[in-house]
């Protein structure tokens, strides 16, 4: 495979500065382009006194072009009635589609679409299946719910044939068997779906099973060290995490599993530390806010919208000889919680979690009203078949918690599948709930 | 560079004439037969004819509610859409996903909605009167168990159901929902569904018992259709 590693080979090994140039292109015709036919942009524009004409150059955009937010978008939406909060660029009946985000912090989000083959975010995956090892006439089984539309066209755009397989949560021993008989390449996944094959280990041979696979996909949060240790090296998947670039598409690991590659000829990719001053680009490594503007949305692109990712790029060449940004995810801006001033983040209680037997599998969340509050309630899933006594549970979890974070935690232990039948999305398990 | 390059790029790929492979289940397990790009073409054209026959048409809006391993028919009815130039919203079937299809019926205010499924409802119940919702949604062409529900709400549904592999669909006269008598073959035994393959079907499948209970009516029917329509006895 290694003679056809990538799949548009001019465009993902394109020299930096060529890719820079034609950024610089598009964004310039882009600003045009929305002043011209979207509501939002033209007021909001007109707001900052920016102008097209001023935009000339990438360094003018970014000078600039104001940032916009989700509820900029949504207050937008509920003042003019306008579903699409005054982004669309054309006539509604020039849509394709409709899909929308999980709406796991409000109502969900339209992403408005216009297609032929396959929808957008299926689309701008090609390259990454392709990397993952799909080709002509290999299975892939269907993926766990419609996400951003039917993906089947994506897989399809590569001539894979997709097996109709309900791998909907509950369904992983039929999953197993439709794997077993059909023997296919590629799988999406979703991480309670790893739950339950962390409780089918013990009676089925994954790794026999799973042995057709060149890769399965895996988004909606980060594994954890050791699931994903589990994953690749007791189940034998070469498992290939993805996440979304800033709603612009979304951004995979490569066979190297350094980093999030995104596609920087679909997305201008900017890393920002951001406050109430103003806005500064961070230097390649550091942690900022990623900022995104689509580069190949003519329905209703984002420009310069914030993502609240906290993200670290790079613009170095991947081992894998892409040349286009990594990224690694560090965080969500807010999800960080004050217990009476002391800072808890999620990777300190996840640690602590994921070190108990009987929630290995790392299902866990924190309640809470605001950011800052009085004592830290965690809601942790726990697996009964490995759990004999559950207060003997809490008194370990609570120490572990304590040790990690400083702060006693308030929790309220559930079985896995109880908490986990709370999640509102295909897609996302959130980890910080309101209650 | 983007998008329509990847996919002008993915055409130059020698792709297999098999799209999906269709599980279904049928009266003893799981089964499971071919579709090919060609058969959803033609799935895709009967499918535009039997929602033209329900008033879509340009311009307008449909909320199509799927599950993920549902592409063999969602698929042909996205096609059916796109034909007749009807942009559609798209949400989860289950039960889960209620508040997105409740956002996307508010906000896009669609002429029609395309499998709405009794688990959905369900979640909807919790904080909308169903009837109230969807007596003013011109077409609701709902899954089998939905159906009732919304009858009993004032909401006269068609029914929308799968038949094995093949997609049935009600008409407005609402007397059984049609089967494509040119690619299937339908018939009932001892109260039961059958379905087999017709002759242009690349698949083969043959005569296979599916475990519902339920009537075949032939014959014309009130729209001008000759097609096979199936009765249901979960809901008549």
């Amino acid at each position: 495979m290694a003679g056809d590693r990538y799949f548009e080979p001019q465009v993902e090994t394109m020299p930096r500065d060529q890719l820079r140039a034609w950024q610089q292109e598009r964004v310039v015709e882009l600003v045009e382009y929305a002043y011209g036919n979207s509501a939002f942009y033209r007021e909001l524009w007109d707001d900052h006194g920016v102008h097209p004409r001023d935009i000339r150059t990438l360094e003018d955009f970014q000078n600039r072009v104001p940032f916009i937010t989700k509820d900029m978008v949504r207050a937008y939406r509920a003042r003019t009635k306008d579903p699409f909060g005054g982004l669309l660029c054309v006539p509604p009946e020039e849509l394709t589609s409709v899909s929308s985000s999980s709406g796991t912090t409000g109502d969900p989000e339209f992403f408005a679409e216009i297609w032929e083959d396959a929808p957008p975010l299926v689309t701008a995956q090609v390259r990454d299946l392709w990397e993952v090892g799909l080709r002509p006439g290999d299975m892939v089984l269907s993926p766990p719910g419609t996400f951003r539309n039917f993906m089947d066209g994506g897989y399809q755009a590569l001539g894979a044939v997709v097996v109709e397989v309900d791998t909907w949560l509950g369904k992983m021993h039929e999953v197993v068997e439709a794997v077993r008989t059909y023997r296919p390449a590629y799988l999406q996944m979703i991480y309670p779906q790893l739950v339950e094959l962390e409780h089918l280990a013990d009676k089925v041979d994954l790794k026999e099973a799973f042995s057709s696979l060149k890769g399965a996909s895996c988004a909606g949060q980060p594994l954890s060290r050791r699931m994903r240790e589990r994953v690749r090296d007791d189940w034998g998947i070469d498992v290939y995490e993805y996440t979304s670039a800033a709603d612009t598409g979304t951004a995979w690991e490569c066979r190297e599993h350094d980093g999030f590659h995104l596609w920087e000829d679909t997305v201008f990719a900017e890393c920002l530390d951001i406050d109430e001053s103003g806005s500064r680009e961070v230097a390649d490594g550091d942690v900022g806010e990623l900022v995104a503007t689509d580069l190949d949305n003519r329905a209703a692109p984002l420009i310069r919208y914030r993502s609240e990712d906290l993200v670290r790029l790079s613009r170095d060449a991947c081992g894998c000889g892409r040349t286009h940004a990594r990224m690694w995810v560090a965080g969500r801006r807010g999800d960080e919680t004050l217990v009476q001033g002391r800072s808890v983040v999620l990777r300190d209680i996840w640690q602590a979690v994921e070190d108990q037997p009987e929630t290995v599998a790392g299902v866990f969340q924190i309640v809470r009203a605001s950011r800052e509050v009085d004592e830290l309630r965690l809601r942790v899933g726990y697996d009964p078949e490995l759990t004999g006594d559950v207060e003997a549970l809490a008194g370990r979890l609570g120490k572990a918690v304590h040790e990690r974070t400083g702060v006693e935690p308030v929790l309220d232990l559930r079985t896995e599948e109880e908490l986990l039948q709370t999640m509102t999305s295909v897609a996302k398990f959130p980890r910080v709930v309101k209650s | 560079m983007a998008r329509a390059d990847t996919l002008a790029r993915a055409r130059e790929l020698d792709r297999p004439q098999v799209a999906y492979i269709v599980r279904f289940p049928a009266a003893d397990g799981m089964r499971d037969t071919e579709l090919t790009w060609a058969e959803m073409d033609r799935d895709a054209a009967w499918t535009a004819e039997r929602l033209r026959g329900h008033g879509f048409a340009a311009g307008q809006r449909a909320l199509l509610t799927a599950s993920g391993f549902e592409g063999f028919w969602g698929r042909s009815v996205i096609g059916a859409l796109r034909t007749l130039k009807v942009t559609y919203g798209i949400a989860e079937a289950m039960g889960w996903d209620h508040r997105r299809t409740a956002v996307f019926h508010r906000e896009l205010k669609p002429h029609a909605v395309i499998g709405l499924s009794a688990e959905t409802l369900e979640g909807l119940s919790g904080g909308a009167d169903i009837g109230e919702m969807f007596r003013a949604t011109q077409v609701v062409l709902a899954r089998p168990a939905a159906v009732p529900v919304l009858r009993q709400a004032g909401v006269p549904a068609s029914l929308m159901t799968t038949v094995g592999p093949a997609l049935a669909l009600e008409c407005p006269e609402r007397a059984g929902a049609h089967v494509n008598g040119a690619e299937w073959r339908v018939g009932e035994r001892d109260g039961g569904l059958f379905i087999a393959a017709g002759e242009g079907r690349g698949s083969g499948l043959p005569e296979t018992p599916l475990g519902i209970a339920g009537q075949v009516v032939t014959g014309r029917c009130g729209c001008g259709s000759h097609d096979p329509r199936v009765l249901l006895t979960e809901i008549n």
